[in-house]
């Protein structure tokens, strides 16, 4: 307490080493150092790659460098005052010790931060964030929880290896010989466990709780995330193919299809008009796609503007009168097939009585192979190619 | 038949009706076994195996026996405290509230898990005793405390619950699917640590219920004779509240709502063995749990899929509470 107050009082050298730790220091970091290392958001990230920096921290934590070397009572080594033996030898002393102080603040917060990263390296994280042992060849027998997970393995030449399906797996055809565990959200847990897979692949759309129970059985779960935009397509093959081991295959999968992809973009960026698209989905009521769906994504891609893209959401149920407004030049009706699309295009235009709009007056109602559609997988190109066939027919016109 | 041989038959028969059903849950499921596979098992133990039996099959027939004596006792409890035969361990509106709490950790993403129970259970748990503390508490201020403003109040909440339930399922559309599991409820994902979570509860509210079950018969002769006979009755009132709405809290956060089991159970009981709380409570409980396994048994084997238990149990329940009503009359 005597040595704190009387510091207040008196200008004291203490000041002097307060200077030294603003000029040196301050400007490449922040005052608050030590809580810098706890900063949330670096915590967050640490958390999400499933390692918690373990940084101790004293009472004195919280307090600037400059006070926690005031605060003590009892004079420290470091501390500029009268009283330290240490202080004796001048100031040359106390900057030498200043600069070894900062150099090892900085090789301690160096190691710490490098932990995690030589960590993240070996390991591989699925899209939960929970670290997964890479297996070290091709697992005997994979079980896929989702229908593009299924399309994905096959196009891989894993086919034979797929030891369990649910039951929307149907493409490719081969998938549908193969057992099945339930549905996206009412999988068997029992089935898959009595298949004894090396892999299980499941999908963000399988219930968290469903794939924790299948985790806590001991198996090996690999959970994945639907992207936004068809780019997100590329890490979800590449890191299939990591998991399986098949990092070569996936390569080429995805050479493949960013090459197909960038002629597209080509193709596109000499078109002028983009003309608007109303996507309906063939079912109950006017749904359509919003801007946070991948369709979206697709529908830009292939130089048209989807007129639902501004609401905030994957899937919407628009309103009629607001078709009317949007007046769109295409419709997409996604289909599973050609009876369906009739069914839907009939549906659109005598119950919801659009027959007003652009799209249905110069007759561009067109169907989508919903099959493809709705799976985020490698099909999603044949669909984008689709779209751009039916959106700019005049690209293809010329070539011809 | 005396009364006393009746309830022994009625004892010794539940007895054996639930432990065949728990070896008949243990023997099948979707993947094919038998009792030599199992007998096989006994003798040398295997891994796949030691999952389908242990982890997957005999842990939910606990979980689903459980959860059935939970809803039962809870039924009966309040049948009684309610005096009235409709009653049920939802009439108070855990189960809208629970719903509530559920569709809206799924909605909100919200995943943090505890004690065995998942994000969901652990909100639907937490908003189930809200919403009857709110209830309890709103029937209070109203004049004294009267049963019937219980009751009322109850729906009357529920309805609210129920309508922010509709509320979300259709914000959050892509949620649907996994909340339908939950509003009819589910033992797909039973694990031992549910078990262990509810399993003391359980035997607590049990052997209180059985502990007040005399004074339970005294409230049956109305609140102000039964005081007049030396029952506490505010206090008998409120432990019995607590104990149901504890016990329905707990079975929805781990299965999700199941109706009819606290409704009809307690009826089927009490024309077996005759109105006494105290074998009704024990009764209950045990056939409650016999009953919800053997619904568990047919929801999962009676189609290729897995069907939400609710639907079993309503649909057995049902019928049978209108035959129930029918020869009342």
């Amino acid at each position: 307490m005597s040595a704190a107050t009387k510091k207040q009082g008196e200008p004291t050298r203490g000041n002097k080493l307060g200077d030294m730790y603003r000029r040196y220091v301050s400007p490449s970091l922040s005052p608050r150092f030590p809580a810098c290392l706890l900063h949330k958001r670096d915590i967050h990230s640490e958390k999400e790659r499933g390692h918690v920096p373990e940084v101790r921290q004293g009472a004195d934590s919280r307090k600037r460098p400059a006070e926690l070397w005031r605060s003590g009572s009892k004079p420290q080594f470091w501390e500029i005052s009268e009283k330290n033996p240490a202080m004796r030898g001048g100031c040359k002393n106390v900057q030498q010790r200043a600069l070894v102080l900062v150099a090892l603040v900085f090789l301690a917060t160096a190691m710490i931060l490098c932990v995690p990263v030589l960590k993240g390296s070996q390991d591989l994280k699925d899209d939960l964030g929970r670290p997964f042992p890479l297996p070290e060849r091709t697992p005997e027998r994979i079980v896929s929880m989702a229908p593009n997970v299924t399309e994905i393995l096959f196009a891989l030449g894993l086919g034979d290896r797929v030891a369990g399906v649910t039951r929307f797996c149907d493409y490719p055809p081969e998938a549908r010989s193969i057992r099945r565990i339930g549905g996206l959200v009412d999988p068997n847990i029992e089935v898959i466990q009595s298949l004894d897979p090396g892999l299980v692949i499941a999908f963000r759309g399988n219930p968290l709780r469903l794939v924790d129970r299948i985790r806590k059985l001991g198996l090996p779960v690999f959970v994945l995330d639907i992207g936004q935009g068809l780019e997100n397509l590329f890490p979800l093959i590449a890191k299939i193919g990591r998991v399986t081991r098949t990092e070569g295959r996936a390569g080429e999968l995805i050479g493949g299809l960013k090459r197909r992809l960038e002629s597209v973009d080509a193709a596109i960026s000499e078109v002028v008009m983009r003309p608007k698209v109303f996507v309906l989905l063939y079912g109950q009521g006017l749904w359509t796609c919003g801007g946070e769906s991948y369709v979206d994504d697709l529908i830009s891609r292939a130089g048209g503007t989807n007129v639902a893209s501004s609401l905030p959401k994957k899937w919407v149920l628009y309103k009629r009168e607001q078709i009317l407004e949007d007046d769109p030049d295409v419709i997409f009706i996604l289909a599973r097939s050609r009876k369906d699309f009739a069914t839907g295009r009939d549906w659109l235009l005598r119950k919801a009585r659009v027959e007003s709009v652009a799209a249905v007056r110069s007759g561009k109602v067109f169907e989508l192979d919903e099959n493809a559609a709705s799976r985020f997988g490698p099909r999603l190109v044949d669909v984008l190619d689709r779209m751009v066939r039916l959106l700019h027919p005049e690209l293809f016109g010329e070539k011809l | 038949m005396s009364r006393k041989t009746g309830r022994r038959l009625f004892w010794v028969v539940s007895l054996a009706v639930c432990l065949a059903g728990f070896l008949l849950s243990v023997l099948t499921g979707p993947v094919k076994t038998s009792p030599g596979d199992l007998l096989r098992f006994i003798q040398s133990h295997d891994r796949v195996q030691a999952a389908i039996f242990i982890d997957l099959r005999l842990s939910r027939a606990v979980l689903a026996f459980l959860v059935g004596a939970a809803l039962a006792l809870s039924g009966a409890i309040l049948q009684g405290y309610f005096r009235n035969p409709m009653a049920d361990p939802f009439v108070v509106g855990v189960s809208s509230g629970a719903s509530l709490g559920a569709v809206v950790a799924a909605s909100l993403g919200f995943e943090a898990a505890a004690f065995g129970f998942s994000g969901q259970g652990l909100l639907a748990f937490i908003s189930g005793l809200g919403i009857v503390s709110l209830v309890y508490v709103l029937s209070l201020r109203r004049g004294g405390f009267k049963v019937e403003t219980i009751l009322l109040t109850g729906i009357a909440a529920g309805a609210l619950a129920s309508a922010l339930t509709s509320f979300f399922l259709f914000m959050r559309s892509d949620s649907y699917d996994q909340a339908v599991f939950w509003l009819l409820g589910s033992f797909q994902l039973a694990e031992w640590q549910q078990a262990a979570t509810i399993a003391p509860w359980l035997v607590l509210c049990f052997v209180a219920a059985i502990w007040l079950a005399r004074d339970m018969d005294l409230l049956a002769l109305g609140d102000e004779t039964a005081q007049a006979l030396g029952c506490p009755v505010r206090r008998v009132r409120k432990a019995f509240l607590v104990m149901s709405a504890l016990l329905a809290a707990l079975s929805v956060a781990v299965s999700g709502v199941i109706g009819f089991v606290g409704l009809v159970v307690p009826h089927w009981v009490r024309i077996l063995i005759g109105p006494g709380h105290r074998a009704l409570f024990a009764s209950s409980a045990l056939a409650g749990g016999t009953f919800l396994l053997y619904c568990d048994l047919l929801a999962r084997n009676l189609l290729a899929g897995e069907l939400p238990i609710g639907v079993i149990t309503a649909a057995v329940g049902a019928p049978f509470f209108l035959y129930l009503l029918h020869k009342k009359r």
